[in-house]
């Protein structure tokens, strides 16, 4: 992926505070500085010629932000919206900036304590979402969360990369824009559809 | 109060900002100065801003502030021929020297400065340092023979404008919260609405009444934003002067319409561009002052600066009576750089834009056309991103005239809103010409099509598909008729809403491409609509078009 290669963040050393959140009937798990808020589901408004994981824009109190959909991104249904869905807007860094972003999820869940002794490595296999994505799992009591590492789900650099190379298919005759980050909407731009 | 009265007002005005700004970047060079003493651009810096407060308190006639500037000159001056930086007790000295001048300065605005006690031991003190290093005699009562001429001006009357400097960004939020309140209030609104009773009423009365006052309060916030051109304007008036003195010429710059309101982010950008069209009409326009008396002109060079509105955009127009731009040596150079091939037929306006392109300004012509490597196609980047046009019209010694058109403001655009589904789009109102309906027997259900307008064949796009939205294309169809560049073409959609002022507000870094949306705005229902890029998405369907053929 373009983005240069920064290294893994680093799981907090001690206790940390993560937002646990649904999304297609897996749990989540954000540490909790990551989150400037919550808000209810409300319109996102789809941009044209973007990637399919990317829901939209909406309107966060005047600024207009990107929502993603975690779902499409790991290669699942599209979210389906509920009265419990709702938009976890984080603060995203890229390229030494810190970017605003929503995140759709089915329902949130709960904050928890999680000690360092409490995460496991994440396995080889037998999770749905990319291993790159994960910094591990949260153990709460029987059941597993998966600890994202939103600078890496959200980078900016990949919704760029997918986004400019839909312009190539533009110019170019054709350019797998899915292998790049993701499936393109279908684009009367691309490839002369 | 005369007409020459006011005009030293506005002049001091400007001069009260531009020392401030120049004092403070003195005080930053100095303090450099002690940490990297090898920059001798530190001293360049400082000796500019001594040396424009004593040109300009000259000719607002405070002759004790312009001596005592003229005395700081005088040590940078002694430091500049021997190019070498002043030592640690010289730096002291000068920085007391601007903490006095701000104080002088400061003092201006309510008339003419007298030195206190304190204020000439270190101007003799300066002038004796300046002795000290050099043969040079300092006069150290006053710079006299600079303001012999004319009598002394009445004291001005203390100018009632309370100023505040406020962060642009700071206005950036106010104008988003300004649109927040409008949004809340119409929501607000459809609440009462259906209250209904006569309670209902009174409340919605009283709330008529508030969103009244909340729309003054917009229009205020946008207002704010709105500076005068002037005293950018004015600032070039002393720059040309002296770069055509550098240049062995005489010019003089004419202000007009410098009342004229602009976007403070418009004016902060439009600066650029215009320094280097300035200093390419002193440079390169005007003639020297025989060759211009040899052509039965007046020696001395004028060049005109003017602001006006015309139709929703401001217009700048740069005028000089200079030698034109030289047609066929434009051509040529074109040619040789290969920016045309030398076949085709060009218009009279394109032969002068192809000095904007980029490349053009490279090699030689450098020195020919533009100055100090420094392009006009940046110039013309500059204005396209203000969304602005520029066009050069010139004729062969007579000279030239720059017309530069901008809008009004970055921050909020006309625009003409139309729904496809349940999306709804903004179509920046420059572009459309009219409206129609798509006849039925016209339509098809592709991507793109052609109707007859008026018995003429005009292309369009069908934003539905080519935008992937869901939903059927309805039975009645409308066509917004946009022009690009003199390319008339249409957009089909589902319904035509209006027009509408927008706030605009850019989607971000995430979105830095995205083909055919040049932004996005917060809707009436507190929903997100995007703004079309005209131009993107014709040449977005214009290519795919193409490959299609291919």
């Amino acid at each position: 992926m373009g983005a240069k290669s920064q290294g893994k963040e680093q799981l907090p050393v001690n206790k940390a505070q993560y937002l646990t959140f649904f999304t297609a009937g897996e749990e989540y798990a954000v540490v909790i500085a990551k989150v400037r808020e919550i808000i209810e589901y409300d319109t996102v408004t789809t941009v044209p010629n973007t990637p399919s994981w990317i829901s939209g824009v909406t309107n966060l109190r005047g600024k207009v932000i990107p929502v993603v959909d975690l779902a499409v991104k790991f290669g699942m249904q599209p979210s389906r919206i509920s009265k419990f869905s709702c938009i976890i807007v984080t603060d995203v860094m890229f390229q030494g900036e810190s970017i605003t972003m929503g995140v759709l999820s089915d329902a949130v869940s709960q904050v928890i304590d999680l000690a360092a002794d409490e995460i496991e490595k994440t396995p080889p296999f037998g999770t749905r979402v990319k291993n790159e994505y994960l910094l591990g799992m949260g153990v709460m009591g029987k059941k597993f969360c998966l600890i994202l590492d939103i600078d890496k789900v959200l980078s900016a650099d990949e919704v760029l990369t997918v986004t400019e190379s839909v312009e190539e298919a533009g110019n170019d005759s054709s350019s797998d824009a899915a292998t790049k980050g993701g499936p393109a909407k279908p684009s009367h731009f691309g490839a002369g559809a | 109060m005369d007409l020459a009265d006011f005009d030293r007002g506005a002049v001091l005005a400007s001069f009260l900002v531009e020392s401030e700004e120049g004092l403070d970047a003195m005080e930053q060079a100095l303090v450099q100065m002690e940490t990297n003493p090898s920059d001798l651009e530190l001293l360049h810096t400082i000796f500019r801003v001594a040396h424009s407060i004593k040109g300009n308190a000259t000719s607002l006639e405070l002759p004790e502030l312009a001596g005592f500037a003229h005395v700081v000159e005088d040590l940078l001056d002694v430091f500049r021929e021997q190019q070498a930086l002043p030592g640690p007790d010289v730096i002291s000295l000068l920085l007391k020297a601007v903490d006095e001048l701000r104080a002088m300065v400061a003092a201006a605005q309510s008339g003419p400065v007298e030195l206190t006690q304190q204020q000439h031991r270190l101007r003799k003190e300066i002038a004796h340092e300046v002795e000290k290093r050099s043969k040079r005699v300092v006069t150290t009562n006053g710079a006299r023979e600079e303001t012999s001429s004319g009598p002394k001006l009445d004291t001005l009357p203390n100018p009632n404008h309370r100023t505040l400097r406020a962060d642009v960004d700071k206005l950036d939020h106010m104008l988003n919260l300004t649109g927040e309140i409008v949004i809340a209030q119409g929501r607000l609104r459809q609440m009462i609405e259906k209250l209904g009773g006569e309670q209902g009423r009174t409340i919605l009365e009283m709330h008529r009444e508030a969103e009244r006052l909340y729309m003054d309060l917009q229009s205020e916030v946008m207002s704010i934003r709105m500076v005068p051109v002037g005293p950018l304007f004015r600032q070039f008036v002393r720059s040309v002067r002296d770069l055509a003195k550098t240049h062995g010429k005489v010019a003089r710059l004419e202000v007009t319409g410098g009342d004229v309101e602009v976007d403070t982010t418009v004016l902060e950008q439009l600066k650029d561009p215009l320094v280097h069209l300035i200093r390419n009409a002193v440079d390169h326009g005007l003639e020297k002052p025989d060759v211009r008396e040899g052509k039965g002109k007046n020696a001395c060079g004028v060049i005109k600066l003017s602001a006006g509105h015309s139709g929703g955009n401001i217009v700048v127009i740069l005028q000089d009576d200079g030698a034109g731009f030289d047609r066929q040596r434009i051509l040529e150079k074109a040619r040789r750089v290969g920016l045309i091939s030398g076949k085709e037929e060009l218009r009279e306006q394109d032969i002068y834009g192809l000095v904007f392109q980029a490349g053009f300004s490279t090699a030689e012509t450098v020195t020919d056309l533009s100055g100090r490597g420094v392009g006009l196609d940046v110039v013309r980047r500059n204005i396209d991103n203000l969304r602005g046009t520029v066009e050069i019209t010139s004729t062969k010694s007579k000279g030239s005239t720059i017309t530069i058109r901008l809008p009004l403001t970055l921050a909020i655009i006309e625009g003409f809103s139309v729904k496809v589904g349940s999306e709804v789009f903004i179509v920046p109102l420059e572009h459309v010409t009219e409206c129609t309906e798509l006849p039925a027997a016209q339509s098809n259900a592709g991507a793109s099509g052609i109707l007859s307008l008026r018995g003429d064949p005009l292309p369009y796009v069908r934003l539905r598909r080519t935008f992937s939205l869901p939903g059927e294309i309805p039975n009645r169809e409308n066509i917004v008729v946009v022009k690009v560049n003199e390319f008339c073409a249409g957009i089909a959609v589902d319904e035509l809403l209006g027009g509408m002022q927008t706030v605009v507000k850019p989607l971000g870094k995430a979105f830095r491409s995205v083909h055919g949306i040049a932004g996005s705005t917060v809707l009436g229902d507190g929903r997100v609509g995007l703004i079309l890029d005209v131009p993107s998405l014709l040449r977005g369907v214009m290519q795919s078009s193409l490959q299609a053929q291919a």
